[in-house]
């Protein structure tokens, strides 16, 4: 019964987080309001449009009973943008998309794949934390729905081919300690990144525990004893090597 | 918290409870999949889902006879949805049945430390089963040949020689983490590593070092990824 599965998400599940992703519809049936478990769905009444999550939008598409609007950032005219921002900064991931207004202390904060960043109103011009996937599956059900189908898939290849070269270009800054900053990178990246990334650092760390424990046990006992001299703190590095 | 708190609260907060909930329990799913040691259990976002799931089962075994087109597509969304809940509550009570196979006897010392909180650590059905197959492994053990061993050597969480046999979680794996909100200064223990974290922000980082920020086991201004 317990999960086989190592940490960290699967591609798999990725795509079932992204298929939470509101998206906007345009109905071509009626369809009655429903109360589903994650919040009600207002009822879809043709031409008007509706935000409704990815899965229930696949649902519909399939069946034709209604067309996807494909978001603002997955057309050739924002994705040449994006693609050129990417390949002009080698060294970061293009922006993530703004963040709406801080929410207040007792609310709870929401994140992808619950911020509407891939409706018709979304942002033109950065990518959301599931772009690859939701672009992907978009052109995969609803590409009748694009201008030019073709070239959206071929910007798409060019941004990830550019973006998984940085996220491999960047173990080079890896080391023990972590605190890698990642801004602006995708859920489906973050996937397939993690066990490389992560195993680099976890075995990083192991080789310099010993050190670290010494590390650790010293700033503990400068820290009750209140003293802040690291005057020694050169002469241990030499004994070390 | 005062009036206007309050005030503010109602005026910010017009997501439905039952979306807000989704949110709440795909980023506990998410965490527990990411984390390297067992979060605490969310009893009452817990409570809620599996009423509702219960009550939507009930919905769509009455209407299942219903041969009316309309309807019948209805029923369609509400089950693809409900199998969705169903996928999300079942991985992540499988995530946690993970680790407690993987490190029993640590995960129930943490647990009787909890009792006494607002937030123990695990389900009391998850108590159970940890218990009852802990007892049949150990009867188990012994029966198969550590009866045959000294008693002195017949422990399963000996802490002798300074070595603990108690398996535990590596607690200082890298993980990926985005703040929901300011953070702050983050201090990797026994390195120079220091950062400011801010609202936004993706890093990726030891579990012991954002832990006490994190969903679940901290102030919640930081989630898994």
């Amino acid at each position: 019964m317990a999960l086989p599965l190592p940490p960290g998400l699967t591609p798999p599940e990725i795509a079932f987080l992204c298929e939470m992703e509101l998206v906007t519809v345009i109905p071509r049936q009626r369809l009655e309001g429903l109360e589903l478990l994650g919040g009600p769905i207002r009822p879809l009444n043709p031409p008007y449009r509706a935000n409704i999550p990815l899965w229930l939008a696949l649902l519909l598409k399939r069946q034709r009973r209604a067309n996807i609007l494909p978001p603002p950032w997955l057309n050739t005219h924002s994705l040449t943008a994006i693609l050129d921002h990417e390949i002009e900064h080698s060294e970061t991931f293009s922006p993530p998309p703004r963040l709406p207004p801080q929410p207040s202390n007792h609310t709870l904060p929401t994140s992808p794949p619950f911020l509407p960043n891939s409706t018709a109103d979304a942002a033109p011009d950065a990518l959301p934390y599931h772009w690859l996937e939701l672009g992907e599956m978009l052109l995969e059900a609803a590409s009748d729905d694009f201008e030019e189908p073709d070239h959206v898939r071929k910007l798409l290849r060019g941004l990830r081919e550019v973006r998984m070269a940085k996220l491999r270009s960047g173990v080079e800054v890896l080391d023990a300690g972590g605190g890698v900053k990642m801004n602006g990178v995708g859920g489906m990246e973050v996937g397939e990144g993690r066990a490389f990334v992560t195993g680099v650092i976890d075995g990083l760390r192991k080789i310099t525990a010993s050190r670290e424990q010494q590390r650790k046990d010293r700033d503990r006992e400068e820290l009750e004893n209140g003293f802040s001299g690291t005057a020694d703190y050169d002469d241990d590095e030499m004994d070390m090597q | 918290m005062d009036i206007d708190d309050l005030l503010a609260e109602v005026a910010v907060d017009s997501t439905p409870p039952e979306t807000r909930d989704l949110q709440e329990l795909t980023r506990c799913w998410v965490a527990e999949r990411v984390a390297p040691e067992i979060l605490p259990w969310p009893s009452d976002l817990m409570d809620r889902v599996l009423e509702r799931i219960r009550r939507q089962i009930e919905l769509v075994e009455d209407q299942t006879g219903n041969m009316d087109p309309k309807t019948n597509f209805k029923l369609i969304i509400i089950q693809t949805e409900l199998e969705r809940f169903k996928f999300l509550v079942r991985s992540f009570l499988r995530a946690r049945m993970k680790k407690i196979d993987a490190h029993p006897i640590h995960i129930l010392a943490q647990h009787t430390a909890s009792t006494s909180t607002f937030a123990p650590l695990l389900s009391p059905s998850e108590l159970q089963y940890m218990t009852s197959h802990q007892s049949l492994l150990s009867n188990h053990y012994s029966s198969s040949f550590l009866s045959q061993f000294p008693a002195s050597l017949q422990r399963l969480d000996d802490t002798t020689g300074g070595i603990s046999m108690v398996d535990k979680p590596d607690e200082d794996k890298a993980v990926f983490v985005r703040a929901m909100k300011d953070v702050g200064d983050i201090f990797v223990e026994g390195t120079d590593r220091r950062f400011e974290m801010k609202r936004g922000d993706v890093w990726v980082v030891r579990w012991s070092a954002v832990r006490r920020w994190s969903v679940g086991t901290g102030t919640g201004d930081v989630e898994l990824i």
